[in-house]
């Protein structure tokens, strides 16, 4: 019984924090453009990162340790500082994103300027750090996240033709606009597979006491709980798709999106969707901010632990203060949240290779994972992954030129 | 299983421990000692800032010294006897206490100065379940 209910726990936690900023942002925007078309991109991006919090999660449970500690020891500080410095920027604009977000859903709700709200919610993001326990902060906020589905009710309400939402998870070639098409695929690939994802998944088992016990909650956590994620990450780019393209709608503001649900489901859905963009904003920026303050002090060896009082593991506590708190100065100062977003997403995208690549050797080290490393399989979905990095980093610069800036 | 240590695999880089189980940083660098008419031995495992930084590259040591002035390279610097090891397995455990170590310094200093000032820092925190 107990196992059940950590098996439903993993999957609701994975399937309520799937939403973010990036998602909702680039999901909306492919759909504005190319309707169901870019279904695929995001079908992909679910299954590459459902396949490295797998291996993470497994890494974590096998080993006792996170991936960015087997990191750092692997490969030594030399190899080590370049996935450092290749995940905290990106991370970090990603969390910027993040708090835009939450503080543009405050705006709608209360007309007063998204700058204003960027210092509260760092306060109130660090406040529940500095205080909340781990569970706490991931299911708590992965829990609230549940109100996302009503981009499932809404996508329902309008009656989509099931087929040809369908035949977009198979990849096409645009007809027109080639540039931004591509450009669209990799920020969806960019907002579906973040590295602070599996980095925050691999310190989680940790927090969370995963032993080799737990394989199977993790295989049913990163598998089921990330495709329902995705699943519902397609919603919005099919609602967005439904709502935008007939009356050729750009989304260029975050204001615009509430459209997708108002349309459908009027007053309600507007609010649900302020209700919506806040928590999942919220859940990521906390998150985000972890997983940045998780890598620093795993790389460096530092004691940390989200359960642990901030007294006992100062340098960790002082890691995540100062990174939430400088994340705000963006936002307080104006900066444009989904300009942000679009952007962060395709820097993200670019960083993928150098934590892909070596979790593909790790996971075939036998002294780490002991009976537990990949089979071929394994090794086939992660290298096919890491082939996939490498093309975003050389194509993502090119794209945004062409088809986003 | 192979026998003796593998210095580069399983110390260098490796999660340090202090006696009490606490983490103490990373093998930052290991020293060998030059003696004289008797071959070298694995001296010290240095940890800290500086060694890092010197096996990162120069440029890394240059930006350390852009933003910490001319430091002497002492500052910080934990240097144990290879012979404070007690076992090595995933973590290495050092018979060292954290309080006594430089390169700890900044741990304490932050949790006196700027964490424990904050209310709730000490506060409860469940353990895991």
């Amino acid at each position: 019984m107990k196992k059940w209910a950590e098996l439903a726990l993993g999957v609701v936690t994975s399937m309520g924090g799937f939403l973010e900023v990036g998602s909702i942002a680039t999901g909306v925007q492919g759909g504005a453009s190319f309707g169901f078309q870019l279904g695929w991109a995001l079908l992909l991006g679910t299954i590459c990162l459902a396949i490295l919090m797998e291996a993470t999660g497994r890494l974590a449970a096998v080993s006792g340790r996170s991936y960015a500690d087997l990191l750092r020891e692997h490969m030594g500080i030399r190899f080590f500082i370049v996935p450092l410095v290749a995940v905290l920027i990106p991370s970090f604009l990603v969390l910027v994103s993040e708090i835009g977000g939450v503080a543009i859903a405050l705006q709608m709700a209360t007309g007063i300027a998204f700058r204003w709200w960027a210092i509260p919610i760092a306060l109130v993001g660090w406040f529940l750090l500095w205080r909340g326990t781990f569970s706490i902060v991931e299911q708590g906020t992965a829990m609230l996240g549940l109100v996302s589905l009503v981009f499932l009710v809404a996508v329902f309400k309008m009656h989509p033709e099931w087929s040809a939402i369908g035949a977009g998870l198979v990849p096409s070639r645009p007809d027109n606009d080639k540039a931004k098409y591509w450009y669209l695929a990799v920020s969806i690939l960019g907002a579906s597979i973040s590295p602070y994802l599996y980095l925050f998944y691999s310190a989680g088992a940790l927090e969370d006491g995963w032993t080799i016990k737990y394989l199977n909650v993790n295989r049913i956590t990163a598998g089921v709980g990330n495709l329902f994620g995705g699943g519902l990450a397609l919603m919005v780019l099919v609602g967005s798709a439904i709502v935008f393209m007939p009356r050729n709608i750009q989304v260029d503001a975050y204001e615009q999106i509430s459209l997708v649900l108002a349309t459908p489901l009027g007053r309600g859905g507007f609010v649900l969707f302020l209700v919506t963009l806040f928590i999942t904003c919220f859940g990521a920026t906390v998150e985000i901010t972890l997983a940045n303050a998780y890598l620093l002090a795993q790389g460096f060896g530092w004691p940390w632990s989200e359960n642990m009082k901030p007294a006992k593991d100062a340098r960790f506590a002082t890691t995540y203060t100062v990174v939430i708190l400088l994340a705000c100065i963006p936002i307080a100062l104006g900066a444009d949240p989904l300009k942000l977003t679009n952007i962060s997403m395709v820097i993200s995208a670019a960083s993928l290779p150098v934590t892909v690549i070596p979790l593909l050797v790790l996971m075939n080290d036998e002294r780490v994972m002991t009976t537990h490393s990949n089979g071929w399989l394994g090794n086939i979905a992660l290298g096919s992954i890491a082939i996939l990095a490498v093309a975003l980093f050389v194509l993502a610069a090119p794209l945004y030129h062409l088809g986003g800036g | 299983m192979k026998d003796g240590l593998d210095l580069r695999h399983d110390v260098q880089d490796a999660q340090l421990v202090d006696r009490n189980s606490e983490n103490i940083g990373r093998c930052d660098a290991l020293m060998l000692e030059l003696r004289d008419g008797k071959p070298p031995r694995v001296a010290t495992i240095v940890i800290g800032g500086a060694a890092r930084n010197e096996r990162i590259g120069r440029w890394m040591t240059g930006l350390a010294r852009l933003f910490h002035g001319r430091g002497d390279g002492s500052d910080g610097v934990s240097r144990v006897p290879f012979s404070a090891m007690k076992t090595v397995g995933d973590t290495i455990q050092l018979d060292v206490r954290r309080g006594e170590l430089p390169s700890e310094h900044v741990e304490q200093w932050l949790a006196e100065h700027f964490v424990c000032r904050i209310p709730g820092a000490q506060g409860k925190k469940e353990r895991r379940k």
